[in-house]
């Protein structure tokens, strides 16, 4: 939904860089190289890497598909194993009441409560399945500017990180007041700078 | 100064701006002239959310319903309050988007695109299917362009000499809601 089909909601940065001569080959390689990796298999707590914005189990990106005119479309998928506390707090209870019985002692030491603790969420973090969450991104190449299609501030964090790794570019939110940057002449921008809030009434 | 002081410092400017664009549109029942580009049409509708307050103490006020009973987020303005969000009808060139404006950050929610915005995801042809990927990205685009324009408009008058004009009027505008 969003990007591809539907309603969307998204935020606009712009990209602070240089990219190489041969930007194509350039991409196709950092985005291979980024690409989702899959942790259904493994024990590992979460996962985050590109994928098509078609099919979010296409990380081959066959013929480039990624490209579409002057842009690059792409996913960012995370696939997390999350245990809600609840749960961990009733198997830390079921582990303490069997330890206390097995060893017949009335109390359970600070210890090794903390020992029951970090090993019950460890048994139940392997057991969970990772969630998956997609967010897609449009990238302009010709004015430097992507279009990111979810407004969750962990997501735009995550994406900052994996936009900088990938491409060695930084990405940064276009707030109103460094659109009216770019909007503005000289001698505007830095009257601009200088506007406190008035009081509409 | 770093990002997150600059929001927290500037993100009135994108509430000005919002509701400056409101009083605008409503001076000419929801027409607003951009200059090189002629007239946009700029409805206000349905759904509202106002500010109040910093940090903790932050407070808001959702106004829902029809165009005319937006009466009562305008009191909220009296009232000091801050224009946070609001959904908009915005009209140009046989386009018609319908999108929430989230004012301090300018993010674009639930955009609902033009009709002529085909879905992408349902053809197996790979040139058709580029061709709707480009047509909604133009489309996505498109909105921003026009919005930054019109923000282009409200800053200029905004660090000019006549925005105490333009001020006085919004003010008399925003006080006509006490009086009704």
């Amino acid at each position: 939904m969003g990007f591809i089909k539907g309603t969307a909601s998204y935020v606009r940065f712009s990209v602070e860089g240089e990219l190489p001569e041969n930007i194509w080959d350039f991409i196709a390689d950092r985005v291979v190289a980024f690409s989702f990796r899959d942790i259904d298999e493994t024990y590992e707590e979460d996962s985050l890497g590109w994928v098509s914005v078609l099919n979010m189990f296409d990380t081959e990106f066959d013929y480039a598909s990624y490209a579409a005119g002057n842009y690059v479309t792409l996913s960012m998928r995370l696939d997390e194993r999350k245990v809600s506390s609840t749960i961990v707090k009733k198997y830390v209870q079921k582990e303490e009441d069997r330890i206390k019985k097995e060893k017949e002692i009335p109390k359970i030491s600070r210890s090794m409560r903390v020992e029951i603790k970090e090993r019950v969420q460890n048994e139940l973090m392997r057991k969970a399945l990772p969630m998956p969450a997609v967010f897609d991104l449009c990238w302009n190449l010709e004015s430097s500017t992507v279009l990111f299609f979810s407004t969750n501030k962990k997501a735009q964090a995550l994406l900052e990180d994996l936009f900088k790794e990938s491409f060695g570019l930084t990405l940064i939110q276009q707030i109103p007041y460094l659109c009216g940057e770019h909007l503005l002449d000289e001698d505007d921008v830095e009257k601009l700078a200088r506007i406190t809030p008035d009081i509409f009434v | 100064m770093d990002l997150v002081d600059l929001i927290a410092e500037k993100r009135f400017i994108g509430q000005e701006f919002l509701t400056w664009l409101w009083w605008k549109s409503e001076e000419r029942g929801g027409v607003v002239a951009l200059p090189g580009e002629g007239d946009i049409v700029v409805v206000f509708e349905k759904h509202m959310l106002l500010e109040y307050g910093e940090g903790d103490s932050n407070e808001s006020l959702i106004c829902r319903g029809l165009q005319t009973e937006l009466q009562e987020a305008r009191t909220g303005l009296v009232m000091g309050k801050k224009l946070e969000q609001a959904r908009i009808q915005l009209a140009y060139n046989d386009y018609e988007w319908n999108f929430t404006m989230a004012a301090a950050l300018m993010e674009f929610r639930n955009v609902k695109l033009p009709k002529t915005g085909g879905d992408s995801g349902n053809t197996e042809n790979p040139e058709e299917r580029e061709g709707m990927v480009l047509e909604r990205i133009f489309l996505f685009e498109e909105l921003v362009r026009i919005v930054l324009e019109l923000f282009r408009l409200f800053l200029q008058i905004r660090v000019g000499d006549e925005w105490r004009d333009e001020l006085l009027k919004v003010r008399e505008w925003v006080n006509k809601a006490e009086r009704a």
